[in-house]
């Protein structure tokens, strides 16, 4: 499967990178200097560097997924844009409906993350009270009445959650691809759900892949369903290793971690557990080797987390991206 | 007093003119076919293009020609609001995005958390257009099953959310109520602090305007006889007043202008006399909206007939057949630059302080209007 590479946005960042100008010296860059205007930046360097997509991820502290990505297609030409959003937003008709417009808008290049786990102190805070197992389940209807209204005519469904009757998407909205689904997760439920609606199901580094992967294909086989696998990985990549150890020290320290317990990169894995979440620390070479290792595992998605964004997204595109040519030109 | 001049999206593609009525030839609604365009063939193929690509040409014109923005209005079949404005977000400058949505198909939470997404994106340029009515089979088909009058309630109910959540900080707003609950919401410091929009309110139902009388700032009606639509403003004035709020009037109107009125009425003809299905079935499933219904009742005459289009224009200028020659509501104003300027004046007199105006095609229409119209308007004071 060919690799992709995405790069997760900074959806998060409400400051401006520029300092306010004192009061006297005029301004005229409201909402050009702004954090919306850095996400383009950002989205742009992402398809000038040539890679697969981007992701709007869920985040309550955060610009909305929905309206970032419809910025960022209308911006690109050739790169996947994924919205991440939970059930609560919107009736899945809705959903479907405004997804349809992007596709037609797009190029059909929309992908969908829904995001089913959520914090239920989040999720109420949201307008959003269904809670554990019950998640999957609305998940599962959300699903299943979207893409019914896509595919269908005079589309019938009344469910726990959600009912239409004569639906269906009309002309010229109808017809277009599907949303990619993205999904994630380790739970049962969130395999079951995976099994019979992911496209893609993206893993963290942290999770144990090689099981995970063969239990969801199991699964998925049984359904006739192949879905694809994406891993979330963070990485901070510089022409020796050394400098990337560096570099590392430095992100450790500005976080405020203290230099005595920083975490040394594995030297096997390339592994780094500075981040937050384990990722990869090293040189090109070496951290492409790494990526080589989890192609071999299955993983052909990878959402990559890189700060910061823009400078970092140029340096993967100009100087990451290149090693894994082959793979990602040549995969069958 | 000023006058916020809005002009139209074309969410439902475009038509060519008026003459060729239900020729949709503009935005994919007729892929593949020559003479479509946006997207359009070049060397047998599909050029790339896609219907935002000609929504944002109409944007532009809109931004030239002296409107402050425009209604993106929203059908069962036609592109998303939402979805146009974050695409076009980006590629105007001064454009106010009045997005049409009816509350009930989107969490108020989330509608608060697009709106804050955009207005960073715009600038502040986000405006509502709210829409409680349509209904029956029309509303299910969306996956809604609201009764006609308890959406005017939910309406009320999205909108009280939607601001509670939008001027809260510290995650300190809770809300137990009919159709919502939210614990501890409020939009975060990256989205929070930023302009409201303008809330435009549609629905002239009675219980629409028991709940436009509470979260309106403008009311928007569909251009009437000036006699009813004078009532109408009375019994808006008159409830508002009740509950201590006067708010203000919008009318959403086509406007078809020529530099003589001979021609513009030669215009309405041609299209009139064009064999084919009257544009309005194609809008059909506008349900129960008691807006679409006085339209059509007020509207209502032959078609097909030469000359029998004449007998709809119920005032100087003011035609009821629109829906006749493109989808959408029946009345608008024909007749020369200035009859159409003066007649805008006098709905101004009335007490409209915002209007929508619309033509087809909406591009060029756009640069005509604000070429030859808006200069010759006079405010309050010609009456």
């Amino acid at each position: 499967m060919r690799p992709e590479f995405h790069l997760t946005l900074p959806v998060e960042d409400g400051a401006s990178v520029f300092p306010a100008l004192p009061g006297f010296v005029t301004d005229v860059r409201p909402g050009a200097a702004g954090p919306y205007e850095r996400l383009a930046r950002i989205g742009r360097a992402a398809e000038l560097a040539g890679m697969g997509g981007v992701l709007a991820p869920f985040d309550p502290a955060g610009q909305d997924s929905l309206i970032v990505a419809g910025g960022l297609l209308r911006g690109s030409r050739h790169m996947r844009v994924a919205a991440e959003f939970h059930a609560g937003i919107a009736t899945p008709v809705y959903a479907a409906k405004l997804s349809a417009s992007l596709q037609r808008f797009s190029g059909d290049r929309l992908d969908w993350r829904l995001a089913v786990d959520l914090d239920p102190r989040v999720a109420r805070s949201q307008g959003d009270f269904v809670e554990g197992a019950e998640r999957y389940a609305r998940a599962e209807e959300f699903l299943t009445v979207a893409r019914g209204v896509w595919h269908e005519e005079d589309y019938g469904f009344a469910g726990r959650f959600y009912e239409v009757l004569g639906g269906g998407l009309l002309f010229p909205l109808s017809g277009r691809a599907f949303p990619r689904v993205q999904l994630s997760g380790t739970s049962a439920d969130a395999m079951a759900l995976s099994a019979r609606h992911a496209d893609l199901h993206v893993f963290g580094p942290e999770d144990d892949l090689d099981a995970a992967i063969a239990e969801l294909g199991a699964l998925a086989a049984q359904m006739g369903r192949s879905p694809a696998y994406g891993l979330r990985l963070p990485l901070l990549a510089r022409e020796d290793d050394d400098e990337a150890r560096r570099d590392a020290l430095r992100l450790w320290l500005l976080r405020s971690g203290a230099r005595e317990t920083f975490p040394e990169p594995e030297r096997a894995t390339r592994l780094w557990h500075g981040f937050g979440r384990p990722g990869l620390v090293g040189s090109y070479e070496n951290v492409a080797a790494a990526i080589r290792g989890y192609l071999d595992r299955g993983v052909s998605a990878f959402f990559l987390e890189v700060e910061p964004h823009l400078e970092e997204t140029y340096r993967l595109g100009e100087h990451l991206l290149p090693l894994l040519a082959k793979e990602i030109h040549n995969a069958g | 007093m000023p006058v916020d001049f809005y002009w139209r999206m074309a969410m439902e593609g475009d038509q060519p003119s008026l003459r060729r009525k239900g020729i949709v030839s503009r935005g994919g609604f007729t892929p593949g076919a020559v003479g479509g365009l946006a997207p359009g063939l070049r060397n047998g193929k599909l050029d790339g293009y896609s219907h935002v690509d000609y929504l944002a040409e109409v944007a532009k014109a809109t931004e030239a020609s002296g409107f402050v923005g425009a209604l993106l209005p929203s059908f069962p079949h036609t592109d998303d609001p939402w979805a146009a404005a974050a695409a076009l977000a980006r590629e105007t400058s001064t454009y106010r995005f009045m997005i049409a949505f009816q509350p009930g198909f989107l969490h108020p939470v989330q509608a608060a958390r697009m709106t804050a997404s955009l207005q960073l994106a715009t600038g502040g340029r986000t405006v509502y257009n709210v829409i409680s009515g349509g209904g029956g089979p029309q509303q299910l088909w969306w996956g809604d099953k609201v009764e006609h009058d308890d959406r005017y309630v939910r309406t009320s109910e999205f909108l009280d959310v939607l601001r509670g959540v939008w001027y809260a900080t510290d995650h300190s707003y809770d809300h137990e109520g009919r159709f919502y609950r939210v614990r501890g919401g409020g939009l975060p410091p990256a989205l929070a602090g930023q302009p409201f929009p303008e809330v435009f309110f549609t629905g002239s139902s009675k219980a629409a305007i028991a709940a436009a009388g509470r979260h309106a700032d403008y009311y928007l009606s569909w251009l009437e006889p000036l006699s009813s639509l004078t009532a109408k403003f009375e019994q808006v004035r008159e409830h508002s007043a009740g509950i201590g709020r006067s708010p203000r009037f919008a009318v959403r109107l086509d406007v078809l202008a020529r530099e003589t009125e001979e021609e513009a009425w030669q215009e309405v003809e041609r299209g009139w006399v064009r064999p084919g299905p009257a544009a309005t079935p194609a809008y059909v499933g506008l349900g129960d909206s008691v807006g679409w219904q006085r339209g059509q009742d007020l509207g209502s005459g032959g078609n097909g007939s030469r000359g029998g289009y004449r007998a709809l224009e119920i005032s100087p200028n003011v035609w009821g057949g629109f829906h006749v020659l493109r989808a959408g509501p029946a009345f608008g104003l024909v007749g020369d630059y200035r009859q159409v300027a003066a007649r805008l004046d006098e709905l101004i007199a009335l007490g409209a302080e915002a209007f929508v105006l619309g033509g087809v095609p909406h591009l060029e229409e756009a640069y005509r209007v604000g070429a030859h119209v808006l200069p010759l308007l006079r405010g309050a004071a010609v009456r």
